[in-house]
């Protein structure tokens, strides 16, 4: 008993001598008044190799290019976050550690960061890939994305082209000519992606269907590579994706068919397989908006940029697979959508419900999810990200079918 | 000599009533061995244990935003340690306070999202408040209902009920009740839809407080706490005292389901603003080592619920200033709760060792 006590005053005290140490707080706001505190708040964390792994490298890229400015950057990047409440309480932890910009870097973010931005206003928060900040009626909130179509449209050529070459040497019929898309949900940046995609691909490839199959996931390896597997069964010779793994990659390979990615360059995980990849380069806007607010200027409200400005990028051509002659075509795509002459969801290339789309909305107002202003479609085409940096095309079109 | 060999190294002897105040001292040494067994995983990822401990108090309660989050967390834990605590008497494994957690949220939320603005915002709140508290009741009483009828295996499915709660709100999610098509988001309720804050923590720690004293006193100062309490001793002596045993069985599981219900309607109002299926969040897995640390005493289940909540809020501070991962903290958690565990052990057995045992053995 006596031992019992002996040993509980000295274990009490190592505890608080522990705990003491806590009464000094050894934080750790940025002292130097030239680096810049900026919070990166994640989905998941650089293993998925995909869409968080591409913002951190877009966050490293931004330190480097703003290092060469002289303006540095101490980042708090907060890990494997859920769309749910967790949200709330990681956009809390970086601003009372002190960050001057909170990124968050998921679409279903935006409304859990919103929650905290009233309590902050000196912090600059930024949603990307969503679009609330344009009608919240706030300052110090702000979205960006960048026009992903372009990249996809040109992965789509990539694939067409494949599938061309296949049917011009007779290894498939026209007909069998069918992509398989792994989405993940039947949501407007999904729908928008795939359509740019098929669209690429039948600029080259006249008689190619695609049949899109949702994951109900964002990232779920598992589910996504049971999706692919499921496409390739029905008769897909060519898989791509809108999740976040790279499982579908793998699929395609194991099965011996093609495949082009997202996020990430898979061609060094499925080289028989992956013809290409395309991703958002995010160091791009992530030194805009940084080198913006060291300078005392306005972060924009609503930041969107395409692959003119390097936003966009494909990732490398997989050049032992490709078709041949893949480069080039990819090089005068690139040039025609950089001077304009080109449009992605030109309204002469495909139909709804076998008619030429005439009107569709672009913006939600009202707060009713349905898009009831400003018009999408004039000169010709359909004019995807210029209203609001988020992709508003959830048009189906024909020759896609969606099988969940 | 011969005997010594046959005895073994260490024997076990059943206490039968320990000094109060030694029990404090296992309990308390055994949470303070627990905190120093948690080291290693510290000192595996290269950082300084104390250093690392004072930084999870700093993020957990030095600062008033991190208290009020450590509060935050706190509240719901303790709240379904209480819902639970009455079934876990009765020795009615009830490990389904996830799904009536869910039940709840989901019925609080159908009013928070279709009837907001059509009646005041106290008026709302309040049929929130009973929307909750019967669907956490209703979920609750099927497998009482069963098990009072059939003699079903409550953990089994209580445990079932649970995933079936989960899939509803997850199917609400993506259909119904979705907002921006494809988002899987639910629309966050209205101002009116929602809880408000007192000292800037959201109403319901008051009313988790209120709920610890009657809870207190339900369980040991009523006939029906005390009916609770024999069910839970021996099944038999309660029927032969003339208990309806089904029905006992059902009424407590319908008050513990509501209670948990309204655990899910305090968070949905008052944390999350939303609803999702992961809206409970493990808390009605959690609030059962509550419960059982405490004792089933409701006011130790304060401190408990505390103390995980300091855990879990400091672990966040502790990734993002000492990028120390947040699963090292559940480890710690894990460490503790096991410990914690685990001196009930020696509080109710005591070890003999081979030798200087004999004279001991009887004599106090």
């Amino acid at each position: 008993m006596k031992r019992a006590l002996t040993l509980l005053v000295v274990l009490g005290l190592v505890c608080s001598f522990a705990f003491a140490a806590g009464g000094a707080e050894s934080a750790s706001s940025a002292a130097d008044s030239n680096t810049i505190k900026v919070g990166l708040i994640c989905i998941g964390d650089e293993n998925d190799q995909g869409y968080t792994y591409n913002f951190i490298r877009g966050r490293d890229e931004a330190t480097e290019i703003l290092a060469k400015e002289g303006i540095n950057i101490e980042w708090l990047t907060i890990y494997n976050i859920g769309e749910d409440s967790s949200c709330i309480d990681a956009n809390i932890e970086a601003a009372e550690e002190g960050c001057e910009i909170i990124i968050n870097n998921s679409y279903g973010f935006e409304p859990f960061m919103l929650e905290v931005v009233d309590d902050y206003p000196e912090i600059e928060f930024i949603s990307c890939t969503n679009c609330a900040s344009v009608f919240d009626g706030r300052d110090n909130t702000h979205n960006a994305f960048a026009n992903i179509f372009e990249g996809r449209y040109i992965a789509g050529v990539v694939a067409g082209m494949k599938l061309q070459q296949m049917v011009d040497e007779g290894t498939i019929k026209p007909e069998e000519a069918v992509i398989g898309y792994v989405g993940a949900f039947p949501f407007a940046e999904v729908v928008s992606g795939y359509t740019s995609y098929f669209l690429g691909a039948r600029s080259v490839c006249p008689s190619v269907t695609m049949k899109v199959m949702y994951v109900s996931s964002w990232s779920d390896a598992t589910a996504e590579s049971d999706a692919a597997l499921a496409l390739i069964d029905q008769g897909c010779v060519l898989i791509s994706q809108h999740s976040d793994n790279t499982t579908p990659a793998t699929a395609a390979q194991s099965r011996g068919v093609f495949h082009t990615g997202y996020n990430n360059d898979m061609t060094g995980i499925a080289p028989e397989a992956s013809l290409i990849g395309t991703r958002i380069d995010w160091g791009i806007y992530f030194s805009e908006a940084i080198r913006a607010y060291a300078n005392g200027e306005e972060i924009p409200q609503d930041w969107c940029a395409g692959m003119a400005d390097g936003a966009v990028v494909m990732t490398p051509l997989n050049e032992a697979i490709a078709a041949p002659g893949t480069a080039e075509k990819v090089a005068e795509v690139e040039a025609a959508l950089a001077d304009g002459s080109l449009q992605v969801f030109d309204t002469s290339t495909f139909t709804v419900g076998g008619e030429e789309l005439t009107h569709a909305f672009a913006l939600d107002t009202d707060g009713d999810f349905t898009p009831d202003s400003e018009e999408a479609v004039y000169d010709g085409a359909f004019h995807e990200s210029v209203f609001q940096s988020a992709p508003y095309f959830t048009v189906r079109i024909d020759g896609i079918t969606e099988l969940n | 000599m011969k005997n010594d060999i046959r005895t073994p190294f260490v024997r076990l002897a059943k206490r039968n009533d320990i000094d109060p105040k030694k029990a404090w001292i296992i309990r308390v040494s055994s949470i303070i061995i627990a905190l120093i067994l948690g080291f290693i995983p510290i000192l595996i990822t290269g950082s300084n244990p104390f250093e690392a401990y004072s930084v999870i108090v700093q993020g957990s309660l030095l600062r008033p935003t991190y208290f009020r989050q450590t509060v935050k967390i706190a509240i719901p834990l303790l709240a379904c340690a209480l819902a639970i605590a009455p079934c876990f008497k009765m020795r009615f494994w009830n490990i389904g306070a996830e799904g009536q957690i869910t039940i709840g949220a989901m019925c609080a939320s159908y009013f928070a999202l279709y009837w907001v603005g059509k009646v005041p915002h106290v008026v709302l709140l309040l049929i929130m408040f009973l929307a909750a508290l019967a669907g956490g009741a209703v979920w609750g009483l099927i497998p009482a209902f069963f098990k009072a009828k059939w003699n079903t295996n409550e953990t089994l499915f209580t445990l079932m009920m649970n995933y079936i709660a989960i899939g509803i709100v997850a199917w609400l999610q993506g259909g119904p009740w979705e907002g921006r098509q494809g988002s899987q988001l639910i629309p966050q309720f209205k101002d009116a839809a929602r809880l408000p804050d007192v000292f800037g923590v959201h109403i319901g720690w008051i009313f988790s407080l209120i709920l610890v004293v009657l809870m207190y006193f339900y369980m040991n100062k009523t006939k029906q706490g005390y009916e609770v309490a024999v069910i839970g001793d021996s099944v038999n002596t309660a029927r032969y005292a003339g208990m309806n045993v089904g029905y006992i069985i059902m009424r407590t599981m319908a008050i513990s389901g509501a209670i948990s219900g309204f655990v899910g309607f305090m968070i949905v109002s008052g944390a999350n603003y939303t609803l999702y299926s992961g809206v409970a969040d493990g808390v009605g897995f959690t609030s059962i080592s509550v419960a059982w640390l405490s004792q089933l005493n409701p006011f130790a289940m304060i401190v408990i619920s505390m103390l995980l909540a300091v855990l879990d809020k400091g672990s966040t501070t502790l990734q993002s200033r000492m990028s120390i991962p947040a699963s090292i903290s559940d480890i710690i958690t894990g460490i503790l709760l096991f410990a914690m565990l685990s001196c009930e052990f020696f509080i109710n057995y005591r070890l003999i060792f081979r030798g200087r045992a004999e004279g001991k053995e009887d004599g106090k």
